[in-house]
């Protein structure tokens, strides 16, 4: 096509309004919070110039536990990896070879992504009550009275407690995503491969997993950023309680904006997430790039 | 190109296969429907709980089907949270973002795959940071802004957010659909007079139909759920979107199970519903989406 | 033909007279009196006796839930926009940010005309630098609230009336299989209203106040020998051992429903406690250290404020309007039995429930009253004492490392 003005602004115009939105709403933000972060500001006041002292209190302050929060926000992406998405595939690889109700199960597994976060939440803090919740009520029924709890009261399980309905929701999710690429294999690689003599369990390992490699990146990098950046489920269960034993980046983050005034250091956590995330998906695609297929 | 029939999935090629299957076949089938008796429960045990009264809540038939079906729990939350409302909310902000969304994302992708000029990748790149960033790390400087431009407080202080933090997977989806669409066609319209705009139109937008159902499930997803933002740009009743009502709901009346559970009931069954219905499209529009992308 | 015309013109002239009159400007109040809240139909009973009896104005409420108000009236004040004409607030420094920032209206002019019902004590928590910018509502002190019915069960007819009693009554209790305490500890401010009482029962309440304005330090001999006391509770099973997963609502629901034998919150609960029976009853927080303390020295005082916007076009007016709001709020909440009076009694209180006439009698007789730990600090210092206390609550600290480490935190 000609390179006339004309055809410059064109191009421009089609990108008008995604780049409008984009920058003022995520890039000019983001601007925003990382001057921000080098202030002592409570909202009100005019800020006050601090330097690098919100980032030298956030890993250094006993009161801001930003550093247990990261912990748990990382082992979350931890589990979501390495257990969530394991079975997820494990899912959608059973589901993709014929099984009866195939349709079914997939319908049914969904789902859970499907119901909003807070409802889930919501549930779910009804199921954990000590007193009526049916996971207590059904352990008291089968005489395991001995392993009642306050689930999302007591500091050691309430953590453990707060992931079970963030993997559960998002299973699947992910199994969706990797049954569509256990689908789109083409179908003669497999035929070779059971020609020469491949058991199911081979034929998965040597052939289907390297082929949807691409979908498995996207899924690690939707399951780490997403724990990274978790909020809705442990606002709604716990608000970081108690005591923080439950905290994240993202809980802390509203505390420390809204709760406790402290709007520069808020805009600290956030430029940290920031980096984090960009960091692992960094990290991420490295770990995937010597794997790509044809 | 294979045809039809030629053409196997996985589950139907034949493997080597012992005595051993059935048992491990047994096994399979038992993990799966215990998972899908997992995903199932909390919502089976949402609708029941919603149609008892306290004393069945909380002692006499935790886990069973409701002796009296308290239809007048759903008549409560409908009165006391304005649960109808707060639905209209979500909805129309989902509406709105998906559209900003699809128009926003549909030209940007138009401009950067079928136009040629230089950086037109880097451009892409750009707006793929967009998958990385967290949506809450803007809290801050949103309200701010939001604030000087008087638009809190509003259905705008949500979708106007929503539509930017989706762009990215939308502009994606789109690169995947739009790359499906061959040039001949864009050269057909070039040869019929057709400038660039015109290309876009006749051409493009009316082949992109399919990319619509797929980003307008990952931006509803991504709207319906938003909670952070929800609370802190809109506080008035009139604004609130779904997620920030049933907190609110629910943790002003704590002990009324019944009502809350309704409550819940009425915030998830209607998705639900539509998904019983569109089950089949709505996943193929998401493996659609993710497969191309 | 003329006097037709003068007529017409007359009453063309009354009649846009009339409707200019009749047409009401709106002011908008934000407040946290949502339906749930003990507080809410005294407001809408208010409100609509000042709407009716005033001609230019109409007052429209807003009301979000107490959390949730918190964020929206910062991020309101934040942003210098949106803001209401006449708000709800907490006093110290919740409404003192506002004040430096000038965001308040000063009250200095339209306070004269009630300050005959207004005592300093009322008004001091919400005077900055010696001017007025808050209007007290009903002010609220920590009320130890019993079942005599469960008391009665495990043998006791009345109330524990020392500290010695007390601690024997909880024993009873457990024997008898009733949980003494309920508390809700998923909400850290719950956590405080016990450990306040016992502090003020032990050090006194001018003390307790002492430690927060920095006088006196937090490491000091009786802040330890309460805070071990409130451990020594918990680990003899005085508290719900599931309180730590459960919330307010729902700890004075099992209250209320006759689960536990005490329940220690404010006394903006009064009234829902009368309803709910004869069996329940308030009572003082027995002595701890009879050479500090005093037996109705308590934790609490005036909070609850009304201020008006600096933004607000109808300043001046909105101000007056939220004075008589402030005193007709101060009247109905007492006589609803959500809280004691900020504003001089001149009325029938005989409708007034039993239970909040016996917290009044108490207050009557106080010797010293100090506010609420995380109102009297501010937000980062209140952020950082509610952990403290929260974390002795889970056993993750001593009494000894509460009172060392809040001494190097906050002092």
């Amino acid at each position: 096509m000609r390179k006339t003005l004309t055809y410059r602004i064109n191009i421009f115009l089609f990108l008008l309004p995604a780049l409008f939105l984009f920058v003022s709403v995520l890039i000019a933000p983001i601007a925003m919070s990382t001057y921000y972060s080098f202030f002592n500001w409570n909202g009100l006041k005019t800020p006050e110039f601090i330097g690098i002292k919100n980032y030298v209190e956030l890993f250094t302050s006993k009161s801001i536990s930003f550093i247990p929060a990261l912990k748990n926000s990382l082992l979350l992406a931890f589990l979501s990896v390495f257990i969530q998405l394991p079975f997820s595939l494990w899912l959608a690889l059973k589901l993709s070879k014929r099984i009866r109700g195939e349709r079914a199960f997939i319908s049914i597994y969904f789902m859970p992504v499907l119901i909003s976060t807070v409802v889930i939440g919501q549930l779910w803090l009804k199921i954990y009550n000590p007193d009526y919740g049916v996971l207590n009520v059904a352990l008291r029924a089968i005489g395991l009275e001995s392993w009642t709890r306050p689930w999302l009261g007591d500091k050691q399980v309430a953590l453990g407690a707060a992931f079970v309905p963030t993997l559960w929701q998002y299973v699947g999710y992910h199994m969706l995503l990797m049954y569509a690429g256990v689908k789109s294999v083409p179908p003669e690689l497999l035929e070779a491969g059971v020609l020469d003599g491949c058991t199911e369990g081979q034929l998965n390992r040597h052939i289907i997993i390297p082929y949807i490699k691409p979908i498995l990146r996207v899924s690690v990098i939707f399951a780490v950023t997403g724990s990274l950046k978790s909020f809705d489920l442990i606002y709604v269960l716990t608000n970081g309680g108690p005591v923080h034993a439950t905290e994240v980046p993202s809980t802390l983050m509203l505390n420390l904006l809204f709760l406790r005034n402290r709007y520069g250091m808020g805009s600290t956590i956030a430029v940290m997430l920031i980096l984090l995330c960009f960091a692992f998906a960094l990290l991420i695609n490295l770990a995937f790039k010597e794997e790509k297929p044809v | 190109m294979m045809t039809a029939k030629e053409k196997k999935s996985p589950g139907q090629l034949r493997f080597r296969s012992g005595g051993r299957k059935s048992f491990s076949n047994i096994l399979v089938y038992g993990v799966l429907i215990l998972w899908a008796l997992l995903c199932l429960f909390p919502v089976y045990w949402m609708i029941t709980f919603s149609l008892k009264d306290n004393a069945e809540i909380f002692g006499e038939n935790v886990i069973g089907l409701p002796r009296h079906w308290l239809w007048s729990n759903y008549a409560r939350a409908m009165t006391l949270g304005q649960m109808g409302r707060y639905f209209l909310n979500s909805f129309l902000v989902a509406v709105i973002s998906i559209v900003i969304t699809l128009t926003a994302s549909c030209m940007a992708t138009y401009a950067m795959t079928r136009l040629v000029w230089k950086g037109r990748d880097r451009m892409n790149k750009f707006f793929m940071l967009g998958l990385t960033i967290p949506i809450h790390a803007a809290i801050v400087p949103l309200y701010v802004v939001l604030g000087k431009a008087h638009l809190l407080n509003s259905l705008a202080a949500l979708f106007v957010p929503y539509s930017a933090f989706a762009l990215a997977m939308g502009i994606l989806i789109c690169t995947g659909f739009m790359g499906d669409i061959p040039y001949d066609l864009d050269e057909a319209a070039f040869l019929d007079g057709c400038g660039v705009w015109g290309i876009f139109f006749k051409v493009i937008v009316p082949l992109m139909v399919p990319a619509v159902a797929t980003v307008g499930i990952y931006t509803f997803l991504q709207c319906w759920n938003e909670l952070m933002f929800a609370t802190v740009f809109n506080s008035s009743e009139a604004y609130k979107t779904l997620p920030v009502g049933i907190q609110g709901l629910a943790g002003q009346y704590l002990r009324e199970w019944g009502p809350t559970g309704a409550a819940l009931a009425i915030a998830t069954l209607p998705t639900l519903l539509v998904y019983v219905f569109l089950s089949k499209k709505i996943q193929d529009s998401f493996i659609a989406g993710a497969v191309k992308g | 033909m003329k006097k037709v015309v003068a007529l017409v013109l007359a009453a063309i002239m009354l009649l846009s007279l009339a409707s200019a009159l009749a047409e009401k400007e709106t002011l908008t109040l934000w407040s946290i009196a949502t339906e749930a809240d003990a507080n809410y139909q005294t407001y809408i009973d208010a409100l609509k006796d000042l709407n009716a009896a005033n001609e230019k104005y109409e007052i429209v409420m807003e009301a979000t839930e107490n959390e949730a108000y918190k964020t929206k009236i910062k991020a309101a004040m934040s942003a210098g926009e949106g803001l209401p004409d006449i708000f709800f607030t907490w006093s110290m420094s919740f409404l003192g940010d506002f004040v430096e920032a000038g965001r308040v209206y000063c009250l200095d002019d339209v306070l004269p005309a009630y300050k005959a019902e207004l005592t300093d004590a009322m008004l001091a928590n919400t005077n900055y630098d010696g001017k007025q910018y808050g209007i007290p509502l009903v002010f609220n002190v920590v009320t130890l609230f019993a079942n005599m019915d469960l008391l009665k069960k495990a043998g006791w007819e009345t109330a524990p009336a020392t500290y010695d009693e007390l601690m024997k009554c909880c024993d009873d209790l457990l024997a008898a299989g009733i949980i003494p305490f309920g508390v809700a500890g998923k909400e850290n401010w719950c956590l405080s209203e016990y450990t306040e009482p016992l502090l003020v029962k032990t050090i006194g309440a001018k003390g307790l106040e002492n430690c927060y304005t920095g006088v006196d330090s937090w490491n000091q001999e009786g802040v330890i020998r309460a805070m071990t006391i409130f451990t020594d509770m918990i680990q003899k099973g005085y508290f719900d051992p599931n309180a730590s997963a459960l919330g307010n609502e729902e700890t004075k629901q099992n209250f209320l429903a006759g689960k536990y034998a005490f329940y220690q919150n404010g006394s903006w609960n009064c009234g829902e406690v009368a309803a709910a029976g004869e069996n329940f009853v308030a009572l003082p927080f027995p002595v701890i250290d009879p050479e500090k303390a005093s037996l109705y020295e308590m934790v609490g005082g005036p909070n609850d404020s009304l201020a008006v916007t600096a933004s607000s076009k109808n300043a001046a007016d909105a101000a007056v309007i939220a004075m008589e709001l402030g005193r007709a709020i101060s009247k109905g909440g007492n006589l609803n039995g959500a809280g004691m009076p900020g504003w001089a009694v001149n009325y029938d209180t005989s409708s007034v429930n039993r239970v909040s006439n016996s917290v009044a009698e108490m207050v009557a007789q106080s010797s010293g009253m100090v506010l609420f730990g995380d109102n009297f600090l501010s937000a980062d210092a209140a952020n950082t004492y509610l952990d403290y206390i929260a974390n002795l609550f889970a056993g993750n600290i001593t009494a000894t490392e509460f009172a060392e480490g809040l001494a190097a935190d906050l002092q």
